[in-house]
């Protein structure tokens, strides 16, 4: 999963991102309400974090530019205003969840998660597919109910498919969502990762679709 | 400086009152001198007249005997005892009128002498009859002869207070109807006062924001410096709660830097230093609540329509509880409005919705209506409720329930104490059948319902 951090405070974004990182989660940094708004208009992010006091353009301007532009990815609000009316004018200007400041970063990544998850159509944390499960909230997999070991790299792939179970998901927005903005990517290292993923959850689970992308697929018995 | 009267009318009407009697009071007695001086007048000319007449009618012989010549008293001073009397005094000589009837005018006045001083008093008659008289003396063949005569005192003070009793009277009336003009004046006067004062607790209980500027002359700049004053608190409420704002947010985000470090693993071995940043975390929320409920105590009371604020909460709440499928009953009537600043509606409702939601199973039901000058708002979730020790103490400062649940647990205490400050309250009780329900007190703004 892709996440745009937009927040000025350069320490807190890091300690964020690195704590986000650590739950496989691709991270990229807006210091300013500019580049924030900037970003989360041209690039594909799953989720967005949106901090309200930014130098430039502030927080509720960045997300109601995004929203007027049609842009529609789930908006987290991560701020230190915690009157009730800056919450209102927060979901007002189109935020789908707003935490204050200071919090505890397991509860930015449990609404983080629910945040895609619902944007994805899914009501419950359980996904199945097949013989794969996958709980949205903790964030585990399991095949026929035994744990599921992942790389970080595994894990944003099957995540990514599982989210849009039966769908193709293009390969330029796997690679959008797998690496970060400035990472050097290799043309066939995702192909390397289905591959890996094709032997832990079984060769037919993962469709190739020539010329566009992947599908995750329950295959038939 | 104690006989001057508290209230402004007051001592405008005694002003009034004073300079009304005074000046009544010197024109009557003006006026009565004038009427004292011109019947004095006419009775001397009358008596002149007379005294003319008998000295043209005193003659004497060569031998130095004097007579009264043909001469006979005319009405009144043919009337025994009438006062208007006559005598002649001199050497071998004395005649006197018929109404005298043998008595005599004693200790006679001195003979008018023009350049003299004034007149002099007036006599007694020997019969113990007040007189006015008059008295000149003439020579008559070498002989000087004094003539007194005299009229009744009451030919004076008849006409005078015959002229006296309706002119007072008149006057008596001009007086009524002066101090009834300045009693008219004082209300007239002095009712944008009242006013003012009304339109001043329209201020401050919220149904107006400023005094409005159409006054008399006198009150406009008064009226300027107060509309200048509440602008003033107002500016400095909104820069206070921008400072303890700005103080916050310059807390939280290291506040949050150092939560997500110490959560690191072995940055805090010991696990002592999390419950402090929690502690310092709810300290800052506790005070921040605090400062907002106290800032509301000013002037800046306005109107806020309670089913517009419910509508964008319960639509944010909607979105913060999505998981929850929470079903919200809203029977609010449109119209309804309280006399309270929008942001601390926001805050008391915000924090008992939030509440609501965050316990309820499946729905929130929230209601208003209308209580003499108050509106009450019900809020009722269906969740487990709470014991009632614990009813009680979670609307104590700083007091969280379930600490397992996040939220930072002063919403309730800091909605009460908002809502204490309008005058209003906070109440807590089971729900029915099961659950809790929040019953919010707050002054409605009445005008509302007739706009």
């Amino acid at each position: 999963m892709r996440v745009l951090l937009v927040e000025d405070d350069q320490g807190l974004a890091e300690r964020i991102a690195a704590a986000l990182r650590a739950e496989s989660f691709v991270v990229d940094i807006a210091s300013n309400g500019e580049d924030g708004a900037h970003q989360g208009a041209t690039e594909f992010y799953d989720v967005a974090i949106l901090d309200l006091g930014l130098p430039k353009v502030d927080g509720i301007s960045v997300l109601k530019a995004w929203r007027a532009e049609g842009r529609s990815l789930p908006v987290l609000i991560l701020t230190a205003r915690d009157g009730w009316s800056e919450k209102v004018a927060g979901f007002k200007a189109g935020a789908d969840d707003y935490l204050t400041k200071p919090f505890k970063v397991e509860e930015v990544i449990m609404r983080l998660r629910a945040l895609v998850r619902r944007s994805n159509g899914h009501a419950s944390n359980q996904l199945v597919c097949g013989s794969l499960s996958f709980d949205a909230q903790i964030g585990t997999f399991e095949r026929d109910g035994l744990p599921l070991k992942l790389t970080g790299l595994e894990w944003r792939v099957l995540s990514c498919l599982m989210l849009r179970k039966e769908v193709v998901v293009e390969r330029s927005e796997l690679l959008e969502r797998v690496y970060e903005g400035d990472a050097d990517v290799e043309s066939n290292s995702l192909e390397v990762i289905i591959g890996r993923l094709r032997r832990k959850i079984g060769h037919d689970s993962i469709e190739t679709v020539r010329g566009r992308g992947y599908r995750l697929t329950a295959p038939s018995p | 400086m104690k006989l001057v009267p508290r209230s402004l009318g007051g001592r405008l009407l005694a002003g009034g009152a004073i300079f009304t009697v005074l000046a009544l009071a010197v024109a009557t007695g003006l006026i009565g001198a004038i009427l004292y001086r011109f019947i004095i007048g006419q009775i001397d000319q009358r008596l002149d007249l007379e005294i003319a007449t008998i000295a043209g009618a005193v003659t004497t012989d060569g031998s130095g005997k004097v007579s009264l010549g043909p001469f006979a008293d005319v009405p009144p001073f043919d009337r025994i005892g009438s006062g208007w009397y006559w005598q002649v005094q001199g050497e071998g000589a004395a005649f006197k009128s018929a109404s005298l009837a043998g008595g005599t005018l004693d200790r006679p006045p001195r003979p008018i002498d023009r350049r003299g001083p004034p007149p002099p008093p007036d006599i007694v008659s020997d019969r113990g009859e007040p007189l006015h008289a008059r008295v000149r003396t003439v020579l008559v063949g070498g002989d000087a002869l004094t003539i007194t005569a005299t009229a009744p005192r009451g030919a004076i003070t008849g006409p005078l207070r015959d002229a006296l009793v309706p002119l007072g009277a008149s006057i008596l009336a001009i007086a009524v109807a002066l101090l009834g003009a300045s009693l008219f004046q004082v209300r007239i006067g002095l009712r944008p006062l009242t006013r003012l004062s009304g339109d001043l607790r329209a201020v401050r209980t919220g149904r107006a924001s400023r005094v409005p500027s159409e006054q008399p002359a006198e009150l406009a700049p008064v009226v300027d410096e107060l509309n200048a004053l509440i602008d003033q608190n107002a500016a400095g409420l909104a820069s206070a709660r921008l400072h303890v704002a700005n103080l916050a947010h310059g807390l939280k985000t290291p506040l949050a830097s150092l939560a997500i470090e110490l959560s690191e693993p072995g940055r805090d071995p010991g696990g002592s230093l999390r419950p402090l940043v929690e502690q310092m975390e709810r300290g800052i929320r506790h005070h921040l609540g605090r400062a907002r409920a106290a800032a509301a105590g000013g002037p800046t009371r306005s109107f806020v329509e309670i089913a517009l604020r419910i509508a964008d909460l319960t639509s944010a709440l909607g979105k913060i509880y999505a998981d929850k499928g929470i079903g919200i009953e809203i029977d609010v009537d449109p119209g309804m409005a309280v006399a309270c600043e929008g942001q601390d509606v926001d805050e008391m409702l915000g924090n008992l919705l939030d509440n609501a939601f965050q316990w309820a199973n499946s729905r929130v039901r929230i209601a208003a209506r209308a209580r003499d000058r108050d509106i009450v708002l019900s809020i009722v979730d269906d969740g487990p409720g709470l014991p009632d020790d614990l009813m009680r103490d979670v609307l104590l400062p700083g007091r969280r329930v379930d600490e397992t649940v996040p939220g930072h647990g002063f919403g309730l205490s800091i909605s009460r104490e908002l809502a204490e400050l309008y005058g209003g309250s906070l109440q807590l009780r089971p729900g029915d059948p099961h659950g809790l329900q929040a019953e919010l007190t707050l002054p409605a703004v009445i005008e509302s319902l007739e706009r």
